[in-house]
């Protein structure tokens, strides 16, 4: 019964999502979309990044190859956005296990650094190949009329389409973190000879914990891709995608179900707040929140509150030098 | 307690979403109250932070003088009343997908008549909600083609079209030019606007008789243009044009007086030279340089609002710290003009009916004229040509509002 | 002219550039790691003081780095003493997160207090060149502040290798526990490290004020350099940064002759990922700081 708990929990907030849906208006909807996408983003993220302790800086990587996916499936083969979906996630999929093969060798901020430096490559390389994706100067993906392949979804197909990705990401992230698969990461992070020592192919967990998470990156990005329509690569590789995820995830309390979920809603609505309401000095604000929070709940949201350690000094106590 | 954890977190979790949604509302987009209290409310999606910040702040000046302007006049006329004009900016972060967004916040609150962003792809993301919504947009800075193949009938352009950059600045070293020179390079940046440009310009110097000796594309947003310029040195061409925006034209300039690339004729850039940070950062080197501009204080026309361009560049002027106002914020204020015009024409603030109005739009403005093809393009306007004369940019062509005659070889000057 | 050897000498330059822009960065990652997000605010912030100074006092830039060092020197001691220390046992992404939240606060400081105009300081010399035998030329500004990235290393060095508070800084770097026990005050010496690798980005901002031009939008251009060049480099030797610039920019301006011009991004890119994957502590590095596990 205890066990289930938690997934009624998540049930009733999946409930919670659809039943938002009919208070919104059309703008507010797309807005909450946004917030779904990186809810799913994070929660990715959490898998290499948090359970791991592999920081992937290149995840936005796998997010523009899987939007790219959808550009060559629905525009050069004119084939159906729900076949783009599942291909962009197998492409990315395969492409990070690929990639991870050799660069999960490396530790720490050099896995970070590497992964940063395939991203980078893969956007110039989209970039360069004007012939297949636009080029610099964008593509569109057809939405209307008999040209497209898939009509477009409309704000409330595309609220429902991020909801259920949302919602099946941190399912998958809840089944790994209660399987012995998930064990075997934490192992991983914990200490990786000894994991290793313990028996766990440390080579291959890991890199199929990069290959799931680059996965169900790319089918975000493919979902991203259509909902925009026209597409360019410095959004669709931007720097500042991977950061916030990172940042949403570590916030929120990375290695946990719950924190990708809590982080990516709290710096998704605290940015969306201030952008709405200080024009112009809102990053900057932003920028003072996550320093006070960083010093506050170093450990992220989710350990504050089970630790049950609640005086904010303490942790400072506990951390500072 | 975990359980009370998980309850606490989905409460929590609804209350922030909805707070930043902005509140509930019922199902579908709301029927603004904004109109009937006497004011004119036009949402702008702009680059305030980001990447293009430097262009959207200029931007945003030219839409304020525009709001001064109609407001110490009284307001917009509308069936008998005058509207105050009120202008709600929102940061677009310089990202397309947030300036789509945008748009769609100002349809939830009613607002329908928007105002561009900076830059094509922003203005090409809103332009597609916009169409979406039924709302309408006066884009301001979106020069693109390929915005307007789309069949959008919803966003029209005061400006003229990207092919118009590099084309005009041909077309003036060919009619002024003395002696003619021969050969052109071109170095482009790799985005969709800049490309263009340079095909629009290597055909129309194709056209005129030049000989193209090469084309280099450098990354777009790079401050090292040195690898195209290594490249283009041995073929000495007497012209360079540079199609790129700020960085990349600053750094074209600033690199070829370190490589020694000297043509025999001149410089000429698109949008760099008329911005006041080129003279600024680049000093005596920026002397010469040929830039082309959709609007100087010598363009011809005028309109009720500004007057001619000089009382334009005047009233710029006594708003900004006497300082010369260049065309990011002249295409600016010119988009607001087109709105505001559309909406007296029309009579009310209805969506439909200002399009049509910006459709039919057939006016004479302190920009030029304002008169839209069928895809939305300011298909009539020409562009202006500049060159930077003693720390100046100077209009040199067309011929018949000319400030001064082309110093040539600019690179002598 | 041979293209390929001009573009060789200004790419060695242009590496050099890159190499002092990342040099306090490898800096504070190899003692402390801590990957300072903000270390590309830094270096802008460095250039605006640069920039002011010559605008009150007609400071040549290359002169003004020492106001601009100074100043850094003061802010980064500060956040490191007040700030970073307070975290500095959390688990490391929080540092991480700390600099980026530092580099929002920065950024878009410098939008608020300066605009985001594009500035830079002009020169008389900075744009002319050398001009060697075949027509190569060797731009003077560059030249100066490659000579100036190659000093401040070699100066670095000294003071690492041959000084008490060098060697109190490696010492913590290695061991932090062990320092303390030999009567180092920890608290102090990552502050002083972090002001020293600030110092740097401020002297890095003002040579980039003299050749190039800066906005605040550049800083995570340049955090990505340094990112990149430091990695490359290696960390744990203070020429690595250095080194790892110079890679970079030879990379860049070689590939940028033999490939299409808007491939130079990924060159480099592809350059850092191959010598990680060959070989992880970087070129120059040691293995030390590549297998050093994150806790």
């Amino acid at each position: 019964m205890r066990r289930l708990m938690p997934w009624a929990a998540g049930l009733l907030a999946l409930v919670a999502g659809f039943v938002l849906q009919t208070q919104l208006y059309t703008g507010q909807e797309r807005t909450v979309s946004t917030i779904l996408m990186f809810v799913g983003l994070a929660a990715a993220w959490n898998l290499i990044g948090g359970y791991t302790g592999y920081a992937s800086f290149g995840q936005v990587g796998f997010f523009g190859l899987g939007g790219y996916t959808t550009v060559v499936v629905m525009v050069h083969a004119h084939l159906s956005f729900w076949l783009a979906l599942p291909v962009a996630a197998v492409v990315a999929g395969v492409f990070a296990a690929a990639v991870g093969w050799p660069l999960l060798r490396l530790r720490g901020h050099y896995f970070a650094v590497a992964t940063l430096g395939v991203a980078e490559g893969l956007r110039e390389v989209v970039t360069n190949l004007p012939g297949v994706t636009g080029g610099g100067a964008g593509i569109t993906i057809p939405t209307v009329g008999p040209a497209a392949p898939t009509p477009w979804l409309g704000n409330d197909g595309f609220y429902v389409l991020f909801l259920l990705l949302a919602a099946g990401v941190v399912g998958v992230a809840a089944l790994i973190a209660t399987t012995p698969a998930g064990y075997a990461l934490r192992a991983i992070h914990q200490d990786e000879e000894a994991a290793g020592a313990m028996g766990v192919n440390t080579t291959v967990a890991k890199t199929l914990a990069f290959a799931v998470s680059a996965a169900l990156t790319g089918a975000i990005g493919a979902a991203y891709a259509f909902q925009q329509v026209t597409i360019f690569p410095e959004r669709l590789f931007d720097v500042d995608i991977t950061v916030l995820m990172v940042v949403m995830v570590v916030l929120g309390g990375s290695g946990t179900v719950a924190g990708p979920i809590l982080g990516a809603v709290a710096v998704g609505a605290a940015s969306e707040w201030l952008r709405q309401h200080l024009a112009v000095g809102h990053t900057l604000v932003l920028g003072a929140l996550i320093i006070l929070a960083v010093i506050l709940l170093p450990q992220g949201f989710t350990s504050y509150v089970s630790s049950r350690q609640y005086s904010l000094l303490e942790n400072v106590r506990r951390y500072r030098l | 307690m975990r359980t009370k954890l998980i309850a606490g977190i989905a409460a929590g979790l609804a209350a922030a979403v909805v707070a930043a949604a902005g509140g509930c509302g019922s199902k579908g987009a709301s029927t603004g109250g904004t109109q009937d209290s006497g004011t004119l409310t036009l949402g702008v999606s702009l680059s305030l932070t980001g990447s293009l910040a430097r262009e959207g702040i200029l931007t945003r000046e030219g839409y304020d003088v525009c709001a001064k302007v109609v407001n110490d006049k009284g307001g917009v006329p509308v069936a008998g009343k005058k509207l105050r004009l009120q202008l709600q900016y929102q940061d677009d972060t310089s990202k397309p997908d947030t300036a789509g967004q945008l748009v769609d916040q100002f349809n939830d609150k009613g607002v329908k008549l928007i105002l561009g962003p900076y830059g094509s792809a922003t203005t090409e993301a809103a332009a597609a909600v916009v169409e979406r919504n039924g709302q309408v947009m006066a884009d301001s800075s979106g020069a693109d083609d390929k915005i307007f193949t789309k069949g959008y009938r919803r966003t029209f352009a005061v400006l003229s079209g990207a092919k118009q950059y590099a084309a005009s600045m041909i077309q003036a070293i060919n009619d002024l030019a003395v002696p003619k020179p021969r050969t052109v390079a071109f170095v482009s940046a790799d985005d969709g606007f800049s490309k263009t440009v340079t095909e629009a310009g290597r055909a129309a110097a194709t056209q005129l008789g030049f000989q193209v000796v090469g084309v280099e594309f450098v990354p777009n947003g790079t401050s090292d243009v040195s690898p195209a310029l290594t490249k283009i040195k041995p073929k000495n061409p007497d012209v360079i044009v540079g199609s790129a925006h700020l960085v990349e034209g600053v750094a074209l300039i600033k690199q070829a007086h370190e490589l020694g690339v000297s043509p025999a004729g001149a410089f000429a850039e698109t949008v760099a030279p008329p911005t006041p940070d080129f003279v600024q950062t680049l000093g005596a080197n920026a002397e010469g340089v040929l830039g082309s501009t959709q609007w100087t204080v010598t363009s011809k026309g005028s309109d009720k609002w500004f007057g001619s361009a000089g009382d334009y560049a005047a009233t710029f002027a006594a708003q900004f710290n006497g300082r010369r106002p260049e065309y990011h914020g002249a295409e600016a204020t010119a988009a607001c003009l087109a709105m505001i015009l559309a909406v007296e024409k029309a009579g009310g603030t209805d969506a439909g009916q200002v399009r049509d109005a910006l459709a039919a739009l057939d006016e004479q403005t302190f920009f030029g004229p304002l008169k839209f093809s069928a895809v939305g393009q300011n298909a009539s306007k020409p562009m202006s040509v500049i060159q930077v004369q003693g720390g100046k940019q100077l209009t040199v062509w067309p011929k018949a509002s000319a400030e001064a005659p082309l110093k040539w070889p600019g690179t002598k000057a | 002219m041979s293209p390929l050897l001009q573009a060789t000498v200004y790419g060695l330059l242009q590496g050099c550039m890159f190499g002092l822009v990342a040099v306090g960065f490898s800096l504070v990652w190899g003692v402390m790691n801590i990957v300072n997000l903000a270390h590309g605010a830094f270096v802008v912030l460095g250039a605006y003081v640069a920039f002011e100074v010559h605008r009150l006092l007609g400071l040549d830039p290359f002169l003004g780095m020492v106001p601009a060092a100074l100043a850094l020197f003061v802010l980064g001691y500060a956040v490191q003493r007040y700030l970073i220390n307070l975290v500095v046992n959390a688990p490391i992404f929080i540092t991480l997160l700390l600099t980026f939240g530092l580099q929002l606060l920065l950024v878009n400081g410098l939008i608020l207090g300066f605009t985001a105009d594009y500035r830079s300081i002009p020169t008389a010399y900075a744009a002319r060149s050398l001009v060697l035998p075949g027509d190569l030329r060797v731009p003077l500004g560059r030249l100066l502040a490659a000579a100036v990235a190659v000093g401040l290393t070699i100066a670095l060095g000294y003071l690492m290798r041959r000084t008490r508070t060098g060697m109190a800084i490696l010492a913590t770097g290695m061991d932090r526990g062990a320092a303390r026990l030999m009567g180092i005050k920890a608290r102090h010496v990552y502050a002083l490290t972090f002001g020293i690798a600030a110092a740097l980005a401020g002297a890095a901002g003002a040579a980039v004020a003299g050749v190039s031009t800066f906005s605040p939008a550049d800083a995570g251009r340049f955090t990505l350099f340094s990112f990149v060049a430091a990695v490359l480099g290696g960390l744990g030797n203070t020429a690595g940064a250095l080194l790892g610039g110079v890679v970079l920019g030879l990379a860049e301006g070689i590939g940028g002759q033999l490939l299409p011009g808007t491939l130079v991004n990924a060159v480099a890119f592809a350059v850092l990922v191959v010598v990680l994957a060959i070989r992880p502590q970087g070129i120059a590095g040691r293995a030390f700081y590549a297998a050093r596990v994150e806790t």
